[in-house]
């Protein structure tokens, strides 16, 4: 009874705050020497742009099932962190493999298995393209090459501070909700009204210490503007000599064609396939 | 002075609100989605545990640039950083959070008044799930082909998608943004305005009433939403019309010679820039 007790506290631990912090951080900082970190971001979101986009207007399942295996071997060369694959997995489940039970309930039958099957396919080919791109790419690199094709400088400023504030933001969180822990007097949980308590008492502490975040991160976010107004930030925003000298790092080299071209030939094939099938 | 009435925030304090509201509900987003949702039988509760956060900061300050900054967040945090970017469809979920959490700070003219504080936190939490419901079910009525023809489905959607509404609003409305709202809102009010250095609002130094434009705003964005989610799922209709007539193999080819000339003109377009750029450095 100890020993499953020991066990079943130690998976609890594993799901701590400390366990999704060195995911998220693994995942946004720990692999920017794949082949796939190494490409340039422009022709990386290209590339998204047409297995993001595509799979949803075609039904034909070998073309799907082989822009799903490419895809699912670029997500291999990421080196995507194991949580991110596991939330993939149930996501796709949650938003169709849920539905094929339910239509099985109210009198479906097999006909209702292919249409969802494809849409399955769909989903997972999609979604694993974004995990590729957004995930196996340094986010400084995303935001310049977003900024490259136009979008706003709202949105790129705020994925690279969101890069840089990320560490620090979850660390004081964490430290605030242990600071209240440390002080708390949790409820007696063993029986199941204590569990319900317990469970309340653990939401209210995350709620309460959001009020010491909120009022932190206030003095920090102004201090945050102060220092881009110092610097010009909304001159330098709208300013094309300021953009095309951030942009000037990027550069498309042989590596990125390669990559273009392979993904072509993969398509290609798997077109031929499906026509001659 | 006219002017002195609204609770006026300059371009930079506007920015401090976006930056505050994006980092925390960021931040806040990025837990929930790390943590498996949690399915009681069929279904999926997608409870948004965090939505007081931005819900408080709009009560309190510049409505649109936390509405703003919280959906930003999400999408930059959640979304982008840990790779679970949707594409398209990620419109549908920024435009919904931002009309839910705006209409929610702009009901509120005094945050002194926890009567006003507490519908005005439901009524966004019920706007934001009301608009991703009624988007959820069209999604599925034409991403699948022959919705009707299928038996059970178009029930089933429904039953499903309505249940979950029903849940997420009593479960996440009461919860999760009621609750925690009317404890922050009083406690924040006249401690956090100073820190960005604007005044509190008050019932004198209020934003007017919710405008005619204003709604007429967010009902033009749900639509846009709606469009964009259509455009993320349902374009393929139209092709599967089209290939009725065409040979689905002709089609395809043709779809792949679209995409190739497409990305081609992106390179081309890219080196030309690359040569412009160089010649200009000469």
């Amino acid at each position: 009874m100890k020993a499953v007790e020991k066990l079943s506290e130690s998976i609890f631990d594993k799901l701590s705050i400390d366990f999704l912090r060195n995911q998220v951080l693994k995942n946004a900082y720990g692999n920017n020497d794949t082949v796939i970190a190494g490409l340039d971001p422009r022709i990386l979101l290209v590339w998204y742009l047409f297995f993001g986009i595509v799979p949803w207007f075609v039904s034909d399942v070998t073309f799907l099932l082989g822009c799903f295996v490419l895809v699912a071997v670029t997500t291999l060369m990421a080196h995507v962190a194991g949580l991110i694959l596991f939330l993939f997995g149930l996501g796709v489940f949650t938003q169709t493999g849920y539905l094929l039970i339910v239509t099985l309930l109210f009198g479906g039958d097999a006909t209702a298995v292919a249409p969802l099957l494809v849409l399955t396919l769909k989903v997972a080919t999609v979604s694993l393209a974004s995990v590729t791109v957004f995930s196996g790419m340094d986010p400084d690199k995303l935001a310049n090459g977003l900024m490259w094709y136009g979008c706003p400088e709202r949105l790129s400023f705020s994925i690279s501070y969101a890069y840089r504030m990320l560490p620090i933001l979850m660390e004081e969180f964490q430290n605030i909700l242990l600071s209240y822990r440390l002080r708390g007097n949790p409820p007696e949980h063993e029986t199941l009204m204590g569990k319900i308590k317990y469970l309340i008492y653990q939401l209210k502490v995350i709620i309460h210490s959001f009020y010491p975040l909120m009022l932190n991160t206030a003095k920090r976010s102004r201090t945050t503007v102060e220092v881009l107004e110092i610097k010009g930030y909304r001159y330098a925003a709208i300013n094309k000599d300021v953009k095309k000298i951030k942009l000037a790092s990027l550069q498309v080299t042989n590596n990125d064609l390669l990559f273009l071209s392979l993904s072509f030939l993969w398509v290609a094939v798997t077109v031929l396939l499906s026509t001659l099938i | 002075m006219a002017s002195n009435k609204m609770q006026q925030a300059n371009q930079s304090q506007k920015l401090m609100i976006f930056v505050l509201t994006m980092a925390l509900y960021g931040l806040a987003t990025l837990f929930t989605e790390l943590i498996p949702k949690f399915q009681v039988g069929i279904v999926e509760f997608s409870v948004e545990f965090f939505l007081f956060i931005p819900l408080t900061l709009a009560m309190l300050f510049d409505p649109m640039s936390a509405a703003l900054g919280a959906a930003t967040g999400e999408l930059v945090f959640s979304e982008i950083m840990l790779g679970q970017f949707g594409g398209l469809g990620e419109i549908e979920k920024f435009v919904t959070v931002t009309i839910g959490v705006y209409v929610a700070g702009r009901l509120v003219a005094d945050p002194k008044n926890r009567k006003l504080v507490g519908v005005a936190a439901f009524a966004g939490t019920a706007l934001q799930l009301l608009l991703g419901t009624i988007v959820d079910i069209l999604k599925v009525q034409f991403a699948i082909e022959d919705f009707e023809a299928v038996a059970g489905l178009p029930e089933s959607v429904f039953f499903t998608e309505g249940f979950a509404f029903v849940n997420d609003l009593l479960f996440s409305g009461i919860l999760f943004a009621l609750l925690p709202t009317l404890f922050l809102v009083p406690r924040l009010h006249g401690k956090i305005e100073p820190l960005l250095g604007m005044a509190p609002r008050s019932e004198k130094i209020s934003l007017g009433k919710l405008s005619a434009k204003a709604v007429l705003g967010c009902v033009i964005a749900f639509a846009v939403a709606i469009a964009a989610e259509f455009l993320a799922e349902n374009g393929m209709a139209i092709i599967d019309w089209e290939a009725d007539w065409a040979e689905s193999g002709t089609a395809m080819a043709v779809a792949m010679l679209v995409a190739a000339i497409a990305s081609v003109g992106v390179v081309l377009a890219m080196r030309t820039k690359g040569t412009k750029a160089a010649q200009k450095g000469v």
